[in-house]
């Protein structure tokens, strides 16, 4: 290409390329939510004389024109790819795939978070539930079953070692053994209800729960599944296919959930952004399982995180009331308010994932 | 306002450059300063008076200076007092009371202020202007609105190059619009982006990483001491190459900043290749007029030590660039002294590893937030204190970064554009695949900036 004729291609593509972003990001309406992020956007913000001054009306167009970018996604997707492909980075924002399905490093192992996350469950512990019988299960991230070296995961043996001699009057439920890489979504970083049978066993084997009678479920197909790595990660990778387990007593099951102030069932349908809030409406703070069909009159607490949800309708068969707290969303300082403690048994399960975090309140 | 923005690449450039190129001649230099003071004012609301108090204070002293020749030398020590003092105060004033406090009793509290963005630029700018006017190099410029725009031009207002009046006296007066010049202009600037997003901001996760590591290894200090220096190097220089740019599109012409300072055979090669503007404003407003290296051997080596504290300090108020700064004076002394002569005659691949390692550890120095720190990334490079040589965590991200290091390695060489400027038919097919390999950088940056603010929320309720 002569110079003359590369200038004027450089200059006019640059101009037209230019404008046409400009005009897309003007005229491009804008989103409320992203769904493969699963976070709000940025709105345009409000503009006073006093944000102004101070730059928060800056900061607010930066997020602003940032999160609104006409076909952000796509754009994600692209640096996605050309980091992992074309850079041949190990991961993209901690995130990678392999054979098909999506991971997410969690890593380092953060000792300070992971004492005090057990430090909170102590703290309950030794407040309310000495007297009761107490258990507490681990639930290992999916980078724990990946068979390869390649990439960095957390001192899992460490972490364990922590619960254990922090927990020593609790009851630990070893689950790890009971769990395969099959057994959690390719797209998402939670475990599929279909496949965890030999967890509840242990664990009601563990809580000695003599009079459990072999539950049969069916199994419904409720459609394809793009877990929430999938949006994060934007490579191609095909969907999971997601089932919900059902029987009599699992249909006959009512909700609470405090934070709605509703009734429901234990799979809600009603077609939330994030399908695997489909377990017990999804992230709340307190809901709880009532079982009208149950043998005994026994209760169960489950301090949890979100895997908590797809595991508790399994469990219900024991016992006429589980209750479900989630100290990511209530203060554990609230729990006089709305629980009785009544040696109802205890079971706190907590990924690993949650451990790593201070998020516990 | 960052080039490196969004708002700036998808908003304000477009919008600025649709403005400026559809009024007439006359009316380009009020857009442009128009344009600048709404760049600042986006970044830096609070402290726009403080820029355009400085520039009318550097307008009227250089009247004065201009108008009372006999009176000229204490109009410009007053202005130099004036304006000097505005930088001492914001960029100083607490490094200086934090340091006191330590031989005193009665502690002085210190001053809640913020560090105006592109304060040490513009004032080296006015400066610049006053002296040259003084000294008659320049013109004074009898119009404000044309020393406002020459100093708060947008494309060099926060991160350089450092502009010299006198390099666009003539210009802000009339320029050259060329769709040559525009092109040029495009590629710098698209160069600049491609420099800052894809290598420097990308080294710098790794820095991150590094730095938050528990696994210390001899591997990890080499990985922090070589991406640091390459991820300065791609961050300044991609800086410098976008204002460049932005400078071309708009009709100016800017020194270069950078002349591919990595490959310098000595300290003293180096600092005529890393970031121009700077070292020879030293050179020329302070080196020189101290007697530079024409007094006597004392008085050589004192003016060198001055020049290289102040060239320090310019970086920012901490000991850790007085000691930057002193590490490059004494090196420079010690190369004028004996060493040059050494290097002149060694192999020029030898004479670039001592100038790299030299450079390396300045910007360890550089980068360091104490002095143990300092130490300790060091002597990391060397094993000290018995670490491992390798961990699994270092050799993970020497990995992941392997082939950005190696690209930047070689972006950092002219070794491309020496294939290309002696083989015809490569240099052919990068004409062709030119425009296209911007277009590349242009979308894969903006991707990259846009995935920047990527922050999800595992457990979000919608």
């Amino acid at each position: 290409m002569k110079d003359k004729a590369r200038n004027v291609v450089i200059t006019i593509g640059f101009i037209v390329i230019f404008m046409i972003l400009f005009l897309a990001n003007i005229l491009k309406q804008d989103q409320e939510i992203s769904i493969t992020e699963r976070r709000k956007l940025a709105q345009f913000p409000e503009i006073t004389l006093k944000k102004v001054i101070n730059g928060e009306a800056s900061k607010g167009i930066e997020k602003y024109t940032v999160d609104q970018f006409v076909v952000r996604d796509t754009f994600r997707a692209i640096k996605s790819f050309f980091s992992i492909n074309i850079l041949r980075q190990k991961d993209n924002n901690g995130m990678f795939e392999k054979n098909g399905a999506i991971y997410k490093m969690e890593y380092p192992l953060k000792e300070e978070n992971v004492n005090k996350s057990v430090d909170k469950i102590k703290e309950i512990y030794e407040k309310y539930l000495q007297e009761m019988k107490a258990y507490y299960a681990i639930i290992p991230d999916k980078n724990y079953y990946l068979k390869e070296d390649e990439h960095l995961k957390i001192d899992y043996n460490r972490l364990k070692q922590i619960m254990s001699e922090k927990l020593e009057h609790m009851q630990y439920i070893d689950i790890w053994d009971d769990l395969e890489l099959n057994d959690y979504y390719r797209t998402d970083l939670h475990w599929r209800q279909e496949n965890l049978q030999k967890v509840v066993k242990k664990i009601q084997t563990s809580m000695q729960n003599e009079n459990m009678e072999e539950q049969n479920y069916i199994k419904n197909n409720i459609g394809e599944f793009y877990g929430t790595y999938y949006g994060q990660l934007g490579v191609n990778v095909n969907p999971d296919e997601m089932y919900i387990l059902t029987n009599e007593t699992i249909e006959n099951c009512k909700t609470y959930n405090y934070e709605k102030g509703e009734i429901g069932t234990i799979y809600d349908k009603s077609n939330s952004k994030d399908k695997y809030d489909i377990y017990l409406s999804g992230a709340t703070p307190l809901i709880y399982i009532e079982n009208p069909n149950a043998k005994e009159q026994k209760e169960l607490l489950i301090f949890r995180d979100s895997y908590g949800s797809s595991l508790a309708p399994l469990l219900v068969q024991n016992y006429q009331k589980i209750t479900l707290i989630d100290l990511r969303y209530m203060s554990s300082t609230l729990l006089d308010d709305y629980i009785e403690f009544k040696n109802q048994d205890v079971l706190f399960l907590y990924s690993t994932l949650v451990l790593n975090q201070n998020v516990l309140k | 306002m960052v080039f490196t923005s969004i708002t700036f690449l998808f908003y304000f450039l477009p919008i600025t450059l649709v403005i400026y190129y559809m009024v007439p001649n006359k009316l380009k230099n009020i857009i442009l300063l128009i344009a600048s003071l709404l760049f600042y004012f986006y970044g830096e609301p609070k402290y726009v008076w403080l820029m355009i108090s400085s520039i009318i204070i550097t307008y009227i002293f250089g009247i004065l200076i201009d108008k009372y020749k006999k009176q000229s030398k204490i109009f410009l020590i007053l202005s130099i007092v004036t304006i000097v003092g505005i930088l001492m105060y914001f960029k100083y004033i607490n490094f200086i009371i934090e340091n006191i406090n330590l031989i005193i009793s009665n502690k002085i509290h210190f001053i809640y202020i913020a560090l105006p963005i592109g304060i040490s630029f513009y004032i080296f700018q006015m400066v610049s202007y006053l002296i040259d006017v003084y000294k008659g190099e320049a013109k004074v410029q009898k119009n404000i609105l044309k020393v406002a725009m020459y100093i708060s031009l947008f494309p060099q207002l926060i991160a350089g190059p450092i502009v010299r009046y006198t390099t666009i006296e003539e210009q802000i007066e009339k320029r050259n619009y060329t769709i040559e010049k525009f092109s040029l202009g495009v590629r710098r600037f698209i160069i600049g982006l491609g420099k800052k997003v894809l290598i420097a901001d990308v080294l710098g996760e790794l820095n991150t990483v590094v730095l938050g590591s528990n696994e210390i290894s001899v591997l990890y200090y080499w990985l922090y001491g070589i991406s640091g220096m390459l991820q300065i190097y791609f961050d300044f220089s991609g800086y410098s190459d976008m204002a460049i740019g932005l400078g071309k599109m708009l009709g100016f012409e800017f020194l270069e900043n950078f002349n591919y300072p990595y490959i310098a055979t000595s300290i003293k090669d180096f600092w005529r290749r890393w970031h121009i503007s700077l070292s020879t404003w030293f050179r020329d407003y302070v080196y020189i007029p101290l007697g530079g290296n024409k007094v006597s051997n004392i008085k050589w080596f004192r003016n060198l030590l001055i020049v290289w504290i102040l060239t320090g300090v310019w970086h920012g108020a901490a000991w850790n660039f007085v000691i930057w700064g002193l590490y490059f004076g004494i090196l420079l002394i010690i190369e004028k002294i004996f060493l040059g002569k050494i290097l002149k005659k060694a192999p020029k691949t030898l004479t670039r590893i001592y100038t790299l390692l030299i450079v390396m550890i300045s910007f360890i120095i550089f980068n360091g937030d104490s002095v143990t720190s300092i130490l300790q990334n060091i002597g990391g490079l060397f094993g000290t204190n018995n670490i491992p040589i390798a961990s699994k965590e270092s050799i993970y991200y020497l990995k992941s970064y392997f082939i950005i290091i190696l690209i930047s390695i070689i972006g950092s060489t002219p070794i491309l554009k020496n294939i290309a400027s002696t083989n015809k038919k490569i240099d052919k097919f990068i004409n062709c695949i030119e425009p296209i390999f911007l277009l590349f950088i242009l979308i894969i940056s903006t991707s990259y900036i846009i995935d920047g603010s990527f922050s999800p929320f595992l457990y979000f309720r919608f």
